[in-house]
């Protein structure tokens, strides 16, 4: 308590009510201690919060790196308060014209803070964000000038939650401003799950107002069959690596003939490490949809440092495996719907007849579904089984439609809208329910999107995408027979679950939405490029209000629609088309200058 | 008093390329003050151009980062501080800047740093329309044959100026070198200076060649010694791993740690170099130092051969005087070692299969070359066509 007066005294101007709830809050969540250098240290629940050693010189440390990517201009916004070394450091080194300000998610711990040593000038600079996640997203929301997010691990970790809170919070204010176009290349995988995601995530992007350029690689599908027949598997094996190394180099030259803001891949796209590595150098920014299960398809531990950004749909052991695998940011982003291809359907009657059941089940034979549909047949409903991989199961020969053939989107749609009761269980291997439940399979959202009545498996993720109300789940084996009979008699019940799932898709759950969240959320991370593409800085006439104190500039940039995003290519390529054979002004030819530098940037293959 | 700046941002050989047309230039109008743009790695070697009075650093670096800044949306800020840079390079405008890139940096430069420009393109940085020299080097660049005028004349056409006909000599100080390199030159003995790479790899001359070569004029000269030079150190290490250590007393590798004005006091220490990278054979010849330039791939002697009187070239392909060049890039089937050796050694010049060898000569129409063991004899063609562009120009 020693220096804490003196130390808020400075704010008590600016902040009164913060003051006053530092100074009547519980204090001690940090304990201090003295560090091996001399200064004061603190750790919570055991674990340091900042060097045991020399706290100002990790905290120098943590600032230069900080620093290496805070652009002049930002509003620096730290989370994590510790005994705010690390603030003090950063403060020091701030880029001119910038601010800095400290998210505060519990004043006790400010309190601790200002209780443990005097601070400097410094402490009167900065600003002190507190209140509800939600108050100061919507604070930081309304700002107009970019925002930088700096997170102090090791302090930041203790108020996890209100961060993250938070940063949802942000990524919706953020989003809910978005105006700008971005350039998006969509990198898609040869064949495969994911290939229809890919597609419904262009479609996303383009509604978006996005422009986007789709680097489809299933058309080289036969290809790739073709060099899958070899007699040894290891050829085969060889083969088709061989050929997946050219698509990589493939997508590379169309990068590079239309470089975009992003390259967005989409799970099994194939994108090489070497390539990856290649694209960081060249300033591409990249990202990975995986929507796959990482605890079956393993390949992203050799991809994880590859990519600048992955976004997965599993949270907790993924996150952190991902993280321990050398990814730099990984996020939760959880798989989603198209409603222009799962929707309501007006059936006539001959399709009822074709696809309806009291109780139908889509998807590929894996071994989970072979062990536990047999046990779910019964005389006292019809049942039928769509998709493919079900050669050998003999047990639902009976029930299996088209041979087991491989049914596309718009047919499934059709099986949905028309069953009474559609089985979703999740794949997994072994005889069981998935003992590992957690993300919430595609076929969740397509149906609910459909307006149609699902029973779906119990997940763990389930809560934050869908209540009970929505989407009615069964956590054992031995009750979906009970379940199948309760619904079968109840159409009325079925019809408001199956409504309100299609609500609550359209309202959260559509590939817009995802595609949003992810574009905000490299957003709020890069502000100075995706952040001011996405709030619409590099449109002209955004551009040419800001310019107007150089009326040459002004005016080459109102050579274009207002609404038009600008770039320095595009108004070097309108003083080309229109300079020859004239006087260029001094304006003109430092653009065609920067811009011969900028064209040596992309030199890509 | 007038003040010109020459705009060079190319290569090392092309900045050695420019001195003919300086000493025209300044031969012309000796009133005129001239300064030069060259790339800021090059300002040493642009510091010793004769007829220099000041020399401006080209930062690419610097105005790759002004490019990328831009990568936040194009803002008047960005304009301002390229103007800013523009300004510390020179804060007085140039009366004219004689621009010998047809790159379009340099000639925005050019447009930027001075009022006037004359260059390779008749209506400033975006006019389509070549200057008669520029079209001449931009035909021999795309067809590969040269009417026989050397590349450094040409740029003397592009300036409007013909060639004087000699070589002005680099300005420089002696400088010591560091540790036991400053032995090289000083003991008595026939010291070669050996290029070991080439800046294009289609030009380069394979190691085990070198290593041959280098075997052999030291097997004829037991007083002979070696340096190896060049950027690559890599290679030069890789050489000597090839040579047995009986040579290696008698060899120096400063590949890759030498500065520019190291290398242009090693060079000057050589009583030869021999090699295929244009650009240290020319400051090699331009320093004063007789060279043995080996030329093949694209690399032709009439028009980039070393410039200057007492240089051998070994030029690839069965080329005589006055046949034309073969376009395209000509790839040795066999290496002139033993020859090139007898020619260093002894003096002599005997026949070379899949090869010509050529004397470098200078008369008032610049530079030119005459097969080797034949009385130099000026090429008709080139004389014509100066008087053919003359008038065109004038």
């Amino acid at each position: 308590m020693t220096y804490v007066r003196e130390n808020l005294e400075g704010l008590r101007k600016t902040v009164p009510a913060f003051v006053e709830a530092v100074m009547s809050s519980a204090g001690n969540r940090l304990s201090m201690s003295s560090s091996r250098e001399g200064s004061v240290t603190a750790t919570c629940d055991g674990q340091w919060v900042h060097s045991a050693y020399d706290p100002r010189k990790e905290a120098r440390t943590w600032a230069e790196a900080q620093r290496c990517e805070w652009k002049e201009g930002e509003l620096g916004i730290v989370l994590g308060v510790g005994l705010l070394y690390h603030v003090e450091a950063l403060a020091a080194i701030k880029p001119s014209g910038s601010r800095l300000a400290v998210v505060i998610p519990d004043p006790s711990i400010m309190k601790d803070a200002a209780s443990a040593r005097p601070m400097g000038a410094w402490f009167t600079d900065v600003e002190w964000l507190w209140g509800s996640a939600q108050a100061i997203a919507e604070q930081l929301g309304a700002y107009s000038t970019p925002l930088r997010v700096l997170t102090y691990g090791p302090a930041a970790r203790l108020d996890a939650e209100f961060h993250e809170e938070l940063e949802d919070a942000l990524r919706r204010a953020v989003s809910e401003r978005q105006s700008g176009r971005l350039h998006v290349a969509v990198v898609g995988p040869i064949y495969g799950g994911s290939l229809p995601i890919a597609r419904y995530a262009v479609t996303a992007l383009e509604a978006l107002g996005h422009r986007v350029s789709w680097i489809d690689h299933s058309v080289h599908r036969s290809s790739y069959d073709a060099l899958g027949t070899y007699r040894e598997a290891r050829h085969s094996q060889i083969m088709q690596g061989r050929l997946a190394e050219i698509l990589s180099l493939s997508t590379i030259t169309r990068l590079a003939e239309d470089p975009p803001d992003l390259v967005l891949a989409i799970a099994q796209a194939p994108l090489t490490l070497a390539v990856l590595e290649h694209l960081r150098k060249k300033k591409f920014l990249t990202a990975m949809w995986f929507v796959e299960n990482y605890r079956h398809l393993t390949y992203w531990q050799q991809l994880a440092s590859g990519y600048d950004y992955w976004f997965v749909i599993q949270q907790g052991a993924c996150l952190e495996a991902f993280t321990r695998a050398g990814a730099r940011f990984v996020g939760y982003l959880p798989m989603a719907a198209d409603p222009a291809v799962h929707k309501p359907l007006v059936l006539t009657k001959a399709e009822r007849t074709e696809y309806g059941a009291d109780v139908s089940f889509v998807g590929a034979g894996y071994p989970n579904r072979r062990a536990l549909l047999p046990r779910w047949l019964s005389d006292e409903w019809t049942f039928r089984l769509w998709g493919n991989e079900w050669e050998g199961a003999d047990d639902l020969a009976s029930v299996l439609q088209r041979g087991g053939a491989r049914i596309d989107a718009e047919t499934c749609a059709k099986v949905f809208n028309a069953s009474a009761v559609n089985l979703n269980l999740h794949s997994c291997g072994g005889d069981r329910l998935d003992p590992d439940a957690d993300f919430v399979n595609p076929r969740t959202f397509e149906l609910a999107a459909c307006g149609a009545f699902q029973l779906s498996d119990e997940r763990s993720l389930f809560p934050d995408l869908f209540t009970d109300q929505e989407v009615v789940r069964f956590r054992s084996v031995e009750d979906v027979p009970t379940l199948i009979r309760t619904w079968l008699k109840d159409p009325d019940r079925r019809r408001a679950v199956a409504e309100a799932a299609r609500r609550r898709v359209l309202r959260d759950h559509t590939y817009e939405h995802r595609m949003k969240k992810l574009l905000t959320s490299i957003g709020v991370r890069q502000p100075d490029r995706i952040g001011s593409l996405l709030r619409g800085d590099r449109e002209a006439g955004i551009l040419a209000a800001r310019a107007g104190f150089v009326p040459e500039l002004s005016k080459l940039l109102r050579q274009f629609p207002p609404g038009q995003r600008v770039e320095l290519k595009d108004v070097a390529a309108g003083i080309r088309a229109t300079g020859a054979g004239r006087e260029l002004k001094r304006e003109e030819l430092l653009v065609l200058l920067l811009d011969s530098y900028r064209a040596e940037t992309r030199d890509l293959v | 008093m007038r003040r010109a700046l020459m705009v060079q941002l190319a290569r090392l050989g092309d900045l050695l390329q420019t001195v003919p047309a300086i000493t025209a230039i300044t031969a012309a109008d000796p009133a005129l003050e001239v300064d030069l743009l060259c790339p800021a790695p090059l300002a040493p070697i642009g510091r010793m151009l004769p007829g220099i009075a000041t020399v401006l650093e080209w930062d690419g670096v610097v105005w790759n980062h002004c490019a990328k800044a831009t990568g936040s949306g194009l803002q008047s800020e960005h304009l301002q501080d390229a103007e800013r840079r523009i300004r510390m390079l020179a804060p007085r405008q140039y009366d004219c800047a004689y621009v010998l890139n047809q790159h379009p940096r340099a000639l925005l430069a050019g447009a930027l740093l001075a009022r006037a420009m004359i260059g390779p393109r008749r209506e400033g940085p975006l006019g389509g329309q070549l200057t008669p020299w520029a079209a001449y080097i931009r035909e021999v660049a795309v067809t590969g044959r040269g009417r026989q005028v050397h590349l450094a004349d040409a740029l003397c056409g592009i300036c409007g100026v013909q060639p004087s006909g000699r070589l002005a000599a680099l300005r420089r100080a002696s400088c010591a070198l560091p540790g036991e390199w400053d032995e090289i030159g000083q003991s008595e003995g026939r010291w070669v200076g050996l290029i070991v790479g080439a800046g294009d790899v289609e030009r380069v001359v394979p190691l085990d060649t070198w290593r041959q070569w280098i075997i052999r004029f030291l097997e004829q000269d037991p007083r002979g010694r070696v340096v190896l030079i060049g950027q690559e150190k890599e290679r030069g290490g890789q050489l000597i791993d090839l040579l047995p250590p009986s040579v290696l007393g008698r060899l120096w590798d400063v590949t890759g740690r030498t500065s520019l004005t190291e290398l242009a006091e090693v060079l000057v220490r050589c009583h030869r170099v021999i090699g295929s990278d244009t650009g240290p054979l020319h400051l090699a010849a331009a320093l004063g130092v007789a060279v043995i330039g080996i030329y093949f791939a694209r690399a032709r002697v009439h028009q980039t051969g070393p410039y200057g009187s007492g240089h051998l070239i070994w030029q690839a392909g069965e080329t005589r005087e006055n046949m034309p060049m073969a376009a395209g890039s000509i790839r040795p089937i066999r290496w002139p070692i033993e020859e090139t050796v007898a020619a260093l050694v002894e003096g002599r010049i005997g026949r070379s299969e899949g090869w010509t060898v050529w004397d470098s000569h200078c008369d008032r129409w610049g530079a030119y070359y005459s097969e080797a063991n034949h009385s130099p004899t000026p090429p008709y063609e080139r004389e014509a066509l100066w008087r053919n562009m003359c008038s065109v120009v004038r």
